[in-house]
């Protein structure tokens, strides 16, 4: 056998094992999938099955039925587009000013968004309740809102200043030769390049607020709850159920990932970038 | 508009919501770990001092759930640098073809941490738990009842961290990944002509040189390890008997469950502090020593 041929042998060798090393990683969440799809009464048989038996859409009627989460689906939605629309307001024209415009508060303020970011949520979270409580915002999806926004608006910094930092300077300057003011330059000329960063940044905004579950757990109680909330809630309401309990999870995640799936290659970037960068 | 003012108005409106809605609670999270306040009524409140630090730190249970907190971090750590590094070695070993494996590995990235939760302790729970029966179908364990994982004391603070590894391992591949396509082929290159093995040019050269990558993950995914609240209690709300009881749930069962504002504050205080010290720390023991 030549040196060539073993090569060749090991390369399909390793991909066959990446592949399926890959493949028995998303098994969890396949078996997920499986178990939604079973009837209620085959979800908690013994021994358990990874396929169903029969496939039923019961589990999923149940939970669409319900009183609780079609609304707390509507409340996560408004929520998080909410959010994502505050945060980018907040966020793009302080990360365009902190790319650009190197000065010492301009690298203060960068910092302070890094240092938030590693706050932790229960410590942040308890006086937001107080602080809630106060301004009668309680239990609202103002209030909560507002505490997906305080983290968000860190992370749609960071990004955003990276994608800034992309842009050349004199784009703002040849906008301000034909006559605009900078605010105009930034608003007409600048934001139109960068509208790619600014949709990740806002992908990214909007899933921190959907995937969120402690501060809605400590802020809402009836009006304002969010999906993951009463799905967390299937537990103690009505024992286990588990076949409501994975229709619901489906429900919740597979949006998020069927978007994730058609933007990968952006939201690999997105997630990446800024750690290899540093 | 002078350039001066152009940077305060855009930077006005991010820094005056940051301000109140971070700045402020941080600053009345410390104001309140001074008194003896109830969460119900923030408004009646005695001064006490350091009293709530005092009985914080010579708690228990906060110094048991604080030591799980450090098992779990290490725990999960660990093994998602292991996983995500062998995944990300492997995809740059079938390079151009690893496209598809990458998107699959990104996947569990963008399940929200309560379904990954839920679904972990569904795979894990008593009598239904197909993960046992799956080590029994291998015959790594006699009967699928063997292993308790959720529900014996003794390991559940292990157990619930499979789902955080199942979670986030595919970060750290990302990452990693990304890193390793940085590197420049011809110093692999070189230690190959020199005589270096696979290991020797790993150890030696690929390592180094991912410093700052593995700095970056280890910062970032350890204060998330250690903050984690959600996955753990969507699978046992701290049960059994308390053994999978995390800080940050400690907290939160300090603040609403027995109502105690103060106590909670002055935890979640020291918490607070702890966290910016070790990614501190992390940041120039690791980081900084590749820039010099």
């Amino acid at each position: 056998m030549t040196d060539a041929g073993n090569r060749d042998i090991g390369k399909v060798l390793i991909n066959a094992f990446a592949l399926l090393l890959v493949l028995s990683y998303a098994l969890p969440y396949v078996y997920l999938l499986m178990t939604s799809l079973k009837p209620a009464a085959d979800v908690q048989q013994i021994p358990p099955s990874f396929f169903p038996d029969r496939i039923s859409l019961e589990n999923f009627g149940e939970v669409l039925g319900s009183a609780t989460l079609p609304s707390a689906f509507a409340n996560s939605l408004i929520t998080a587009v909410l959010t994502t629309l505050l945060s980018l307001v907040l966020a793009v024209p302080a990360a365009y000013v902190a790319a650009q415009y190197r000065r010492r508060i301009t690298v203060l303020f960068l910092l302070f968004a890094l240092v938030t970011r590693m706050v932790p949520a229960v410590s942040l979270g308890v006086p937001l309740f107080q602080l809630l409580k106060t301004l009668g915002l309680l239990d609202t999806t103002t209030g909560l809102v507002l505490a997906h926004t305080s983290t968000a608006v860190p992370l749609a910094l960071l990004l955003m200043a990276a994608f800034f930092e992309g842009v050349p300077r004199e784009l703002e300057e040849a906008a301000r030769m034909d006559g605009c003011t900078r605010f105009q330059a930034f608003v007409k000329v600048v934001l139109p390049v960068m509208k790619s960063g600014i949709a990740i940044t806002a992908l990214f905004s909007f899933i921190a607020s959907w995937n969120e579950f402690l501060y809605a757990l400590l802020l809402t109680s009836e009006n304002s709850k969010t999906a993951p909330i009463v799905i967390a809630e299937y537990n103690s309401v009505y024992g286990l159920a588990w076949g409501p309990m994975t229709a619901a999870a489906v429900l919740y995640s597979l949006p998020v990932i069927i978007v994730t799936l058609a933007l990968q290659k952006q939201i690999i970037g997105g997630l990446t970038f800024g750690a290899v960068k540093g | 508009m002078t350039e001066r003012r152009f940077v305060y108005l855009m930077l006005a409106p991010a820094a005056l919501f940051l301000g109140l809605l971070v700045a402020y609670p941080v600053g009345l999270l410390v104001f309140n770990s001074f008194f003896t306040v109830e969460t119900i009524t923030p408004d009646v409140r005695e001064w006490v001092g350091f009293e709530n630090y005092i009985d914080a730190l010579t708690s228990s249970r906060i110094a048991d759930s604080a030591w799980r907190t450090v098992k779990y971090s290490v725990f999960a750590l660990g093994f998602e640098l292991i996983f995500g590094f062998c995944a990300a070695l492997l995809f740059s070993a079938i390079a151009e073809k690893s496209r598809w494996h990458r998107t699959i590995f990104a996947l569990p990235l963008m399940v929200p941490p309560i379904v990954a939760g839920l679904l972990w302790r569904f795979l894990l729970v008593g009598q239904i738990g197909i993960l046992n029966y799956g080590l029994a179908a291998i015959g790594l364990i006699d009967d699928p009842g063997d292993i308790r994982w959720l529900s014996d004391a003794d390991i559940v603070i292990y157990s619930v961290a499979f789902a955080d590894i199942w979670l986030t391992t595919s970060f750290v591949a990302l990452v990693a990944y990304a890193g390793l396509t940085n590197i420049p082929r011809d110093l692999i290159e070189a230690a190959r002509v020199d005589g270096a093995n696979a290991l020797k040019r790993f150890w030696h050269v690929t390592l180094p040189l991912l410093r700052p990558v593995i700095a970056v993950i280890i910062i970032v995914r350890g204060v998330d390890a250690a903050k984690t609240f959600d996955l753990i209690w969507i699978q046992t709300q701290g049960g059994p008997r308390n053994q999978s009881e995390v800080f940050s749930m400690n907290i939160y069962q300090r603040m609403v469950r027995f109502g105690d504002l103060g106590e909670a504050s002055a935890s979640a205080t020291l918490f607070l502090i702890v966290m910016l010290v070790l990614a501190g720390i992390a940041y120039w023991k690791i980081w900084r020593p590749s820039h010099d």
